[in-house]
């Protein structure tokens, strides 16, 4: 039984609004953990389980990078740690975003997409798999050209990486886009092959993290719960345990797990 | 009689940039059930003619095309190419960069959902092609896992699913193992004998379809002559290695298949194979190599010793473990056990060992060749002298080119040069010769035989049987990530059956190459 695109959308965006919703680290990491564990729990192999890892290190890039950025002003422990709560919110909401690349076929997202919207949607939907791509082809050209001894590091090598690894995207896009025209792309009305059904667990799945983002939201509306603890003065931010809760049912996708079937 | 499948009138196409015509007032009829082969040296038109049986060219290319196509009555100047999805199918050379959709199974049924095909046909026609193809097992697999067979052999059905009138394939076996390429030509000629589907066929191994076939188009600096496919073949004077003894010897016709060649062969004594030249001091020496690929076992405790002088195919299924090879020998695969040591001591990757990639392309960034060639002598700290290796590949003429305005087989020509700059004695090449034209072949092997003579060591991965029986003195098959055999060409590969060259197949063990045969029957 997998999980329907539409509902790794919702439980996308509802773990997206968590972590908006909130500064407090324990909360944070916790969407952090859960989205590892969904991760891990239901990816699909192949290169795009490999942007997991690209997106985690860009969510790490920016909490230190938002982190670095205070020490061009005052340098103090609240500037520090208001700067680092920040930062990490910013690197939850990639890390959710890198494990939805992970979990889902972005053509299946754009197979689901009404017929209106259908350009757009696979238009969003080939940008997301160029990320991939793109690495898997840095990959091997980086590979190649260090065998030829070529250095690959610093400002100077950039031609010898970024040249083939552009031409060789372009050229695969042209393909790409040659093909699906070939295949009618466009010509008319579509029909659906094997429209994937609403299960129980998608269901769940959405619920689930509707529920989570409700809270979050209700929280962030009355101002209860700790979602963005003092740095001025600095306190040990205060957890709710209900909230806790409520942000492990995002976990709930990566709970009833099962593979292969279609 | 009813229309033709596909109609060209006078068709004259040029590429935007292009000085000449890459096609030059193109007349001909094929007709609705025909199995056509399109032959032809790199950059003799090939790969426009079939792409402008949809449309692509000149839509997708710009140009300027004069004449009319018509494919199934309808004009494809009238007609975006998605408008002619329902009559012409076209499975381009890279497959695996033409797929949309990840699954194998949505991915057969995408061209059918573009159509409206309803839900419940399309059911049952994904399940044919799962079966006519064998690939049922695959289609809950992601299309990119797939090896390059598999990939082939998902992108036919995924263009059949549709039902089209006519079949184009460009080059649809440059990637697969003998087995595999075996498998598609035969699926192909199923398609046209039991279900009279119309294929165009270009190809370069003309070893697997030339026999197959009951047209040939042959390609000429941009003109087609169409025929039958042993005279076509002859007039270009190439063909498989029975249609070059045929040349060497005087056979008319030419024969195009094994079969042929048997009914005109007369018979020769089993050929005594002289040992091969003693191999020089062992260069490189593998042992107990284990490494794995993805979390699976790819290589299993490998032991190989190979010495100066020697050129080394190293062959076997796709899967089979060539390329972990290739990669744990230039030390960029780090092996789970055992080692590999070059002279003695663990390579220095690039320096004592150079590895040309799958993809030449990704590689080359320098605005002339000879500035690419550079890129290798400066970084290794060698004199600026790019003319020696690009004379040795015999690409000296292309020096001032830009690499990626050149034919595939220059490109890999031009790459191998930009390699072996740095002069480490040990060359290894991942299967050099796919898509590319017997003459960038004929260089490539002068190149790899003068680096042997010069007590270097060549080995290549390859699909290519001929290749590796006109110039390997050793072969190691692969099969498994295992070694299960290994020994001089005439003894591996006249013992395979599916890897046999055509020489040995007609005139038994020992006979490798039509020259060899030649000198024999002279």
């Amino acid at each position: 039984m997998n999980i329907h695109p539409a509902a790794w959308i919702a439980w996308a965006t509802c773990a997206g609004i968590v972590a908006f919703s909130t500064t407090n680290p324990f909360y944070l990491a916790l969407v952090i953990a859960i989205a590892w564990f969904v991760y891990a729990a239901c990816h699909v192999p192949g290169p795009t389980a490999r942007s997991f890892r690209v997106f985690l290190i860009a969510g790490l890039a920016a909490m230190a990078i938002r982190t670095a950025l205070v020490f061009f002003g005052t340098v103090d422990a609240n500037n520090v740690a208001f700067a680092a709560m920040e930062g990490m919110r910013l690197a939850t909401i990639l890390v959710v975003f890198g494990t939805f690349n992970a979990v889902t076929d972005p053509f299946g997202v754009v197979r689901m997409a009404p017929r209106r919207f259908h350009e757009p949607a696979l238009a969003a939907a080939l940008a997301l798999s160029i990320a991939p791509r793109t690495i898997a082809s840095a990959q091997r050209v980086r590979e190649a050209q260090t065998l030829r001894g070529l250095r690959t590091t610093g400002l100077r090598s950039l031609p010898a990486l970024a040249i083939p690894i552009l031409e060789t995207g372009m050229e695969d896009a042209v393909t790409l886009a040659e093909s699906m025209d070939a295949r009618g792309h466009g010509h008319g009305t579509r029909s659906r092959y094997r429209p994937q059904p609403w299960n129980r667990r998608s269901i769940l799945c959405t619920g689930a993290a509707l529920t989570a983002a409700g809270a979050f939201s209700a929280a962030a509306f009355t101002g209860v719960g700790g979602l963005h603890p003092s740095t001025f003065p600095l306190l040990w931010p205060e957890v709710s345990a209900g909230l806790l809760a409520a942000a492990g049912l995002l976990a709930v996708p990566g709970l009833s797990r099962s593979r292969g079937a279609p | 009689m009813s229309d033709p499948a596909l109609r060209f009138d006078h068709v004259t196409f040029t590429y935007p940039e292009g000085a000449r015509p890459a096609l030059a007032d193109v007349d001909l009829q094929i007709a609705e059930g025909a199995f056509v082969l399109a032959v032809g040296p790199t950059g003799a038109g090939k790969s426009t003619f079939l792409r402008s049986t949809n449309g692509l060219v000149p839509q997708f290319t710009g140009g300027r095309f004069r004449g009319r196509v018509h494919v199934a009555g309808r004009d494809t100047t009238e007609h975006p190419p998605r408008a002619l999805a329902d009559v012409v199918a076209f499975v381009p050379q890279d497959a695996s960069a033409s797929f949309v959709l990840d699954r194998v199974e949505d991915e057969l049924a995408y061209g059918m959902e573009n159509l409206g095909v309803a839900p419940a046909h399309m059911r049952r026609r994904v399940e044919e092609m799962l079966d006519l193809l064998d690939i049922e097992p695959l289609r809950t697999r992601s299309v990119r896992t797939l090896s390059g067979g598999e990939q082939q052999r998902v992108a036919i059905a995924a263009a059949l699913t549709a039902g089209p009138r006519i079949l184009v394939l460009d080059e649809p076996t440059s990637q697969l193992d003998p087995q595999g390429a075996e498998d598609v030509i035969a699926a192909l000629q199923r398609l046209v004998h039991d279900h009279g589907a119309t294929v165009l066929v270009a190809e370069h191994r003309l070893d697997r379809v030339a026999g197959a076939v009951d047209v040939a188009l042959g390609f000429d600096r941009g003109s087609v002559r169409m025929g039958d496919p042993a005279e076509v073949i002859r007039r270009l004077a190439i063909g498989p290695p029975v249609a070059r003894l045929g040349r060497l010897v005087g056979w008319d016709p030419v024969p195009l298949t094994v079969r042929d060649a048997r009914a005109l062969a007369q018979t020769l004594p089993m050929r005594i194979v002289a040992d091969a030249p003693a191999a020089g001091e062992t260069r490189i020496s593998v042992r107990g190599l284990s490494a794995e690929h993805d979390g699976v076992p790819a290589l299993r405790r490998i032991d190989l010793r190979i010495g100066g002088g020697e050129i080394v195919a190293l062959m076997g299924r796709n899967g089979a473990g060539k390329t972990t090879l290739l990669r744990s020998i230039v030390g960029v695969h780090r092996p789970s056990a055992g080692d590999v040591l070059v002279d003695g001591r663990a390579p220095q990757p690039g320096v004592d060992v150079g590895l040309c990639p799958q993809e030449p392309e990704s590689i080359l960034f320098a605005d002339t060749v000879a500035d690419e060639v550079r890129s290798t002598l400066q970084a290794r700290e060698l004199p600026d002298d790019p003319d020696t290796i690009l004379i040795e590949l015999g690409i000296d003429d292309l020096a001032s080119r830009h690499p990626r305005d050149l034919s595939a087989g220059q490109r890999l020509l031009v790459a191998a040069a930009a390699i072996a700059a740095a002069r480490a004695p040990v060359l290894l090449l991942d299967e050099p010769t796919r898509g590319i034209d017997p003459d960038a072949k004929e260089r490539l092997t002068r190149f790899l035989r003068s680096h042997a003579a010069d007590g270097g060591v060549a080995v290549f991965a390859t699909h290519d049987v001929e290749l590796a029986a006109a110039v390997a003195t050793r072969v190691v098959m692969l099969a498994g990530g295992e070694v299960i055999a290994d020994g001089d060409p005439a003894t591996v590969l006249g013992d395979s059956r599916v890897f046999a060259p055509q020489m040995t197949r007609v005139f038994g063990p020992g006979w490798l190459t039509p020259e060899q045969v030649a000198e024999a029957m002279a």
